[in-house]
């Protein structure tokens, strides 16, 4: 029994992201990549022709082309007017974390989406950690009975290129890494992040950065948890991998330690000169890229929408916004859902 | 469609039944089990019927995964091989060398795929360690070591059945558990010269065993390997490393999961779960299955053949005889 095959573009492949989901895509039946585009002559090259897709000078020229649904792997500061420029010329659309560089941004592509009756979905990959899938199990069991507080890290290493220019990047590590867990913590929960309080630093890591590469926030959520999260570039390059998703809850019954990608080999390589870990896990790319696949080929919503990704950006803003007033900000302002 | 019968619906033919069921492009036709209530209970779980004789389910089927104890493989293979069927066989191959190569020479002749279900090659971390040492990670592997530690399958416990007690059926730890580690070292480091071996398996104690195997490899390579029915209850360990001459590679199961969970009531005091899930097309014995039927259908070629099935009993055989004599066994000469 074979489906209609789905065909899919690409629009902007900036973020390293784009290569995985490219790939899992290309393993799965029933699916087409039609064409990639990106405003870097060089990269687009590259990236097409190490995958053997089709390259379009133009973007107009892949949305002539017809796909079904398009992912957008630009740099941030592009999600906007790439979305916008796909939104009704396409059914779908999967658009990189995070959603957009400013509030306002997001909103209008949300907007635009909706009006156009395309499908905006936000690429959270982590949701499909299967480790990630049996903690949300557990909580949702109430194993922990009421949960207090969540200690959480999303390490990684200082990506360097367009991450850490402010124009294309919207901010440093902490615009890059609050999304991922702030998202997850949504899901758990069906709840809000209500305030927020951070310490930022630019370049107290990697001197001369000139961005911020280290941040901890503490915040609070609507359903009674607080928590906190380090969103810091810390993991060095001498370090075995390149950073971690964790997520600590402790409740009244007990504690969960979430590790979400610790599934790994170790590898001393004289080759490398250094001692890397190499992941076994499931690929949480080919979990997202089913899922999506899924989405375009039936009629129904987005598993992780806009608002997810407007909500989970909020955070990120707000935490820049607390660092620069030393206080804690609220966000009942700012993401609709607590502003009943 | 293919359509697969199972023989011997036991402990393992459960976790087989709960990947067949799940696999897209394969049906459960049926079962035959040497107790009827066995198969009468597999056909209630999983559908399909509970055939009465062997032959009536060859003849309904295109393949059959048997699932029987490793005394049984021998006259089962070969009926399949028979009927031109293709089979998926259960670790060890068989109990004793001679009746492994009968089963691959007779399925060479029919011209079937016997498959020897070695699953460690399927574990995600295994299969990591492997393409790293393919991939030229470690340069050409020299010391190799693994372990594979738990309880003694005592009847009552989750493998329950009797056979395993019974060396005359089983071979004890070293054939049932230690193939899958000769396999996996085969894998890795290729033909082995010779064994050496200590262990209980003939000490005399009911319901433990235990053992330690040395290696040589033809490439010269050395190794190491550690099996187990003498753990405490409830254990089950794990680990490999391969070091070569330009690196190392090392994996163990005490290594911290991705999930733990700590909970504590009064009645039971502190409990702690550690879980590692996968998806499930990644989950082993699954990937086991979805690569023999892509190797029967033309789509893959076998990561594991009925020689390396072979290979490993007699290796293990070969442990067996070297724990009986205290000497080593070269495996040219050894013929089990
Ligand atoms: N790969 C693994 O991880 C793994 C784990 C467990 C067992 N095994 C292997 O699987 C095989 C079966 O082990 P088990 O624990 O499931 O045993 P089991 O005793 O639980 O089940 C075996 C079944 O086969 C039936 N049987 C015995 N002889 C038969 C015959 N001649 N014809 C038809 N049915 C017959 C028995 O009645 C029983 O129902 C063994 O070779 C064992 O080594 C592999």
């Amino acid at each position: 029994m074979s489906e209609k095959t789905v065909c899919i573009g690409f629009l902007g492949v900036a973020h390293m992201h784009s290569v995985s989901y490219a790939a899992n895509l290309l393993r799965m039946a029933d699916v087409e990549i039609v064409g990639m585009w990106d405003r870097s002559p060089s990269l687009a090259v590259d990236w097409s022709q190490r995958l053997g897709i089709r390259r379009y000078e133009q973007a107009e020229q892949l949305l002539d082309a017809g796909p079904d649904a398009v992912v957008v792997c630009s740099e941030n500061a592009l999600h906007r007017p790439l979305v916008e420029l796909a939104a009704g010329r396409v059914g779908a659309i999967l658009c990189e974390k995070p959603i957009a560089v400013t509030l306002a941004d997001a909103q209008a592509m949300i907007e635009r989406c909706a009006a156009a009756n395309t499908r905006l979905q936000i690429a959270f990959p982590v949701r499909f950690a299967p480790a990630v899938v049996e903690l949300k199990r557990r909580l949702d069991a109430g194993e922990l009975g009421q949960v207090f507080a969540v200690n959480c890290t999303n390490h990684g290493s200082m990506p360097g290129g367009w991450f850490i220019d402010p124009e294309l990047a919207g901010g440093g590590a902490v615009i890059d890494h609050t999304v991922h867990v702030i998202d997850l913590l949504r899901w758990f929960w069906n709840a809000e992040v209500t305030e927020v309080y951070a310490e930022v630093s630019d370049s107290l890591l990697h001197p001369g950065l000139g961005i911020d590469d280290a941040g901890l926030l503490s915040f609070t959520l609507s359903n009674g948890v607080y928590g906190s999260l380090d969103t810091s570039w810390s993991r060095p390059p001498s370090y075995p991998i390149w950073g971690d998703v964790k997520i600590e809850v402790v409740g009244e019954r007990g504690a969960i330690y979430l590790d979400a990608l610790h599934q790994y080999v170790t590898v001393a390589s004289n080759e490398t000169g250094k001692t890397q870990w190499v992941s076994y896990g499931s690929d949480i790319d080919r979990g997202l890229m089913a899922d999506f696949v899924a989405m375009v080929r039936s009629e129904r919503a987005p598993s992780i929408t806009g608002a997810d990704g407007l909500a989970a950006l909020a955070v990120a803003l707000a935490a820049y916004e607390s660092a620069r007033r030393g206080e804690p900000v609220p966000l009942e302002n700012v993401i609709p859902s607590l502003n009943r | 469609m293919q359509k697969i019968g199972v023989i011997g619906t036991g402990s393992i033919a459960d976790v087989h039944l709960e990947g067949w069921r799940r696999m897209p492009g394969v049906e459960i036709v049926g079962y035959y089990d040497l107790l009827p209530e066995a198969a009468a209970r597999a056909a209630q779980r999983y559908g399909g019927r509970a055939f009465a004789s062997l032959e009536a389910l060859l003849a309904a089927v295109d393949v059959v995964d048997i699932c029987t104890p490793a005394s049984t493989h021998k006259e089962l293979v070969l009926a399949a091989a028979d009927a031109s069927k293709a089979i998926i066989c259960e670790k060890p191959l068989a109990r004793h060398s001679a009746d492994a190569r009968e089963m691959v020479e007779a399925c060479e002749r029919a011209g079937v795929m016997l498959f020897p279900a070695q699953v460690v090659r399927f574990f995600p971390m295994y299969r990591r360690v492997k393409e790293r040492i393919d991939a030229g990670a470690i340069g050409k592997p020299a010391v190799y070591r693994s372990a594979r530690c738990g309880a003694f399958p005592r009847p009552g416990g989750k493998f329950s059945a009797v056979h395993y007690a019974d060396f005359a059926q089983s071979g004890g730890v070293v054939l049932d558990v230690g193939v899958h580690d000769i396999d996996f070292a085969r894998w890795c480091c290729g033909d082995i010269e010779r064994v050496f071996a200590r262990g209980l398996t003939f000490a005399g104690r009911p319901y433990q065993d235990h053992a330690q195997i040395t290696l040589r490899f033809v490439t010269g390579a050395i190794g190491f390997i550690e099996v187990s029915w003498a753990h405490p209850r409830g254990v089950f360990r794990t680990r490999v490393e391969v070091a070569g001459d330009g690196g190392l590679i090392e994996w163990d199961s005490l290594d911290r999961p991705p999930l733990l969970v700590e909970l504590y009531d009064e009645e039971r005091g502190l409990q702690r779960i550690a879980s590692s899930p996968t998806a499930p097309e990644d989950e082993p014995y699954y990937a086991e299955l979805a690569h023999f039927i892509d190797v029967i259908e033309g789509r893959a070629q076998p990561i594991v053949t009925a020689r390396d099935g072979l290979e490993a009993v007699r290796a293990a055989l070969a442990a067996i005889e070297s724990m009986r004599s205290g000497w080593p066994v070269a495996l040219k000469e050894f013929g089990g």
